[in-house]
């Protein structure tokens, strides 16, 4: 009886499973497939689930029509900025929070953690006058990245994470003569590394994959990230099927590769609160 | 030159939910030099803090601290000339045991071949040679354990503090390691405070046992004098086991009444202070070994006869322990294992009367003799 009804479980569960994971693929399938057959070739073409002629052409195009290489730079730039200065700030505060005593300590963390409840969207108007009107850096790398520098969600990661190290080997490496600096470099950091590779891959992929604020932010073309990048390639090429395409392919392939060779890590992060309460 | 002082220490922890807690209250003690003192009691009774205060882990609320001929209070652990084992060891896990060995004296800026020399002391003193390269978790718990202490060897430290350092090994090994620390102290000639909540490991480790309870220092003496002459109650029931037995009394000249029982104590149990008590009610605590069966009475000067009836027999092999009611307390008897005794027998048993022990019922004090 017990495994019988187990059987049926698993099964249902592949299925609905199964057919999640077409609906998730299709689409992508559908992006690179566009970009690999060039629809101009002939105006009765049109793309096929299996293409019928391969072409590179769409790819020729979407980099010869736009700054793309220059996007790119500034999208693997950008995200390799956020993603040093998360790893950096997110860890000194995280192990602050978990690990040292300071006046107000308990107060300060609450309040970051609070304003995590607050939606990106009310705090973007205020963020953009601020960076705009009061400090004059629109159109610039540091007005994309200073807001993002260092995210509640990362240092709450971090705390997290260093809450599980155990204590007394901080205590050791005090009698052992270590500064405190010391301690964070040589003792936490090292143990940490496991959550500082998850929160430098999640930040990584999130910075690549922002649009709204960079959109926001920047004004002219050699400014712009590959997804604002390829954004304003639709408006301006909407006809040009295959470019569209091959843009959003080359937008998205270095995440999924990220993905695919980092799976561990993704899989890590997802569980990585759950430690400790 | 390292004797270590507590003038006056007081510790209190501030806490949202729980308010002020008094983790130690007027800690007053003084450790010799050389000395291997331990610090014994319940969980919580607040070793750990004391030991840690030793070490500048944490700052007294007041009181001072003396390590050598220097007041420590505001000086930091690096500078204390101490070196500590914590319970869990607290190895680092991404570094070798050579490593772990070296760390502090890396930190101290010591020449190359000095560490060097005094990480390959500590190893053969710890029969670690063949590990050096080995992380931790490459290791058994008694390996680690070593290396723990390897750690604060090589530091040639005034004082030594070690906290419950053989509480998670299992028996056999505790038992080895306990030797093996008593060996360490005389090899090292350093001043020793270890900290542990079992009293058997206190007792056969310690020169000197500074006994706790809630915070508070209960007597500070010899092992053999915390047996013979426990200050209080609280000391008596913790050391010894199974432990020291109570009964409600009232003393009547040189006889004491025990639940309708007479007693004759010995003329040696009379003082001045039991006096004091005439006519009036005590406690008579008496231990467990100085208990016997009637049918197997050994080496007892003045007997005390008792007669009630057997409620459970428990067989140790080399003992049997015999439970029995006194009024409302129940009495356990640690009796030869040819000693006949089972449950519903009516029993005559012998106390040794030159062996109890009088307190005063109010403020658990032992009335002194
Ligand atoms: N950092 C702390 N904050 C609040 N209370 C503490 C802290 N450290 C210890 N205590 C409390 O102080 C008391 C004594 O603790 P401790 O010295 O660790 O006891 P033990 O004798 O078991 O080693 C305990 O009740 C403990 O809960
Ligand atoms: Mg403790």
């Amino acid at each position: 009886m017990h495994s019988k009804s187990k059987i049926i479980m698993v099964t249902v569960a592949s299925v609905i499973l199964g057919l999640w994971a077409i609906v998730t693929i299709i689409p992508l399938y559908w992006m690179i497939i566009g970009s690999v057959q060039d629809t101009t070739l002939s105006a009765t073409y049109k793309p096929q689930m299996i293409p019928s002629i391969w072409s590179v052409a769409p790819f020729e195009r979407f980099f010869s029509k736009t700054s793309a290489w220059r996007w790119l730079f500034n999208s693997v730039f950008i995200s390799a900025v956020l993603t040093a200065t998360n790893v950096f700030f997110g860890s000194l505060a995280g192990y602050a929070f978990a690990k040292l005593k300071f006046p107000g300590s308990k107060t300060v963390f609450w309040v970051l953690l609070s304003t995590m409840m607050i939606p990106a969207q009310v705090t973007l108007i205020p963020l953009y006058v601020l960076i705009i009107n009061v400090f004059n850096l629109g159109d610039t790398y540091t007005a994309i990245i200073l807001p993002g520098a260092v995210s509640v969600g990362n240092i709450f990661l971090m705390k997290q994470y260093m809450s599980s190290l155990p204590t007394s080997l901080i205590h050791a490496a005090r009698i052992d003569a270590c500064s405190e600096f010391g301690i964070f470099w040589k003792v936490i950091l090292p143990l940490a590394k496991p959550g500082l590779a998850v929160l430098a891959i999640f930040t990584f992929v999130t910075s690549w994959n922002d649009f709204f604020w960079p959109f926001l932010i920047t004004s002219s073309d050699e400014m712009r990230t590959i997804q604002v990048g390829l954004a304003s390639f639709v408006f301006a090429e909407s006809t040009d099927y295959g470019a569209i395409m091959a843009g959003a392919t080359v937008g998205a392939l270095p995440m999924m590769i990220l993905f695919f060779s980092l799976q561990r890590y993704f899989l890590q992060g997802i569980t990585i609160g759950a430690v400790k309460g | 030159m390292a004797r270590v002082e507590f003038r006056n220490v007081r510790k209190e922890f501030h806490d949202q939910q729980k308010g002020t807690f008094t983790a130690v209250e007027g800690s007053d003690f003084v450790i010799n030099d050389k000395e291997f003192v331990v610090f014994v009691g319940p969980s919580g009774c607040g070793k750990t803090t004391s030991l840690r205060m030793i070490a500048g882990l944490e700052h007294q609320s007041s009181g001072d601290i003396i390590i050598g001929d220097r007041v420590v209070n505001n000086l930091h652990p690096k500078d204390r000339d101490i070196a500590m084992v914590f319970q869990d060891y607290a190895l680092y896990p991404h570094m070798t045991i050579r490593e772990n060995l070296s760390f502090g004296l890396r930190n101290l800026k010591k020449p190359k071949a000095y560490i060097e020399q005094k990480v390959q002391e500590a190893a053969s003193i710890l029969d670690l040679e063949s590990m050096l390269e080995r992380k931790p978790r490459e290791l058994s718990g008694g390996q680690r354990q070593r290396v723990a202490v390897g750690r604060a060897i090589v530091r040639d430290p005034q004082v030594f503090l070690f906290d419950e350092p053989l509480s998670n090994l299992d028996a056999k090994l505790r038992i080895q390691m306990r030797v093996e620390l008593a060996e360490l102290h005389k090899r090292l000639g350093a001043t020793i405070v270890y900290v542990t909540h079992d009293q058997v490991e206190a007792m056969t480790l310690g020169e000197r046992i500074v006994v706790m309870n809630k915070g508070a220092i209960q007597q500070i003496a010899s092992p053999t004098e915390l047996y013979a002459k426990p200050r209080n109650m609280f000391v008596a029931g913790f050391i010894g086991s199974p432990a020291m037995n109570f009964m409600d009394a009232e003393l009547d000249g040189n006889r004491v009444l025990v639940n309708g029982t007479v007693l004759e104590l010995p003329e040696s149990m009379l003082s001045s202070s039991l006096a004091d008590y005439d006519k009036k009610k005590v406690i008579l605590g008496i231990r467990p070994e100085d208990i016997y069966g009637e049918d197997f009475v050994q080496n007892v000067k003045v007997e005390g006869k008792m007669t009630t009836s057997v409620q459970v027999v428990e067989h140790l092999g080399s003992e049997n322990l015999v439970y029995f009611q006194v009024g409302e307390r129940s009495v356990t008897a640690k009796v030869h294992p040819e000693t006949k005794a089972y449950v519903g027998l009516e029993k005559t048993f012998i106390l040794d009367l030159g062996k109890v022990h009088f307190f005063d019922p109010e403020t658990e004090m032992r009335i002194s003799d």
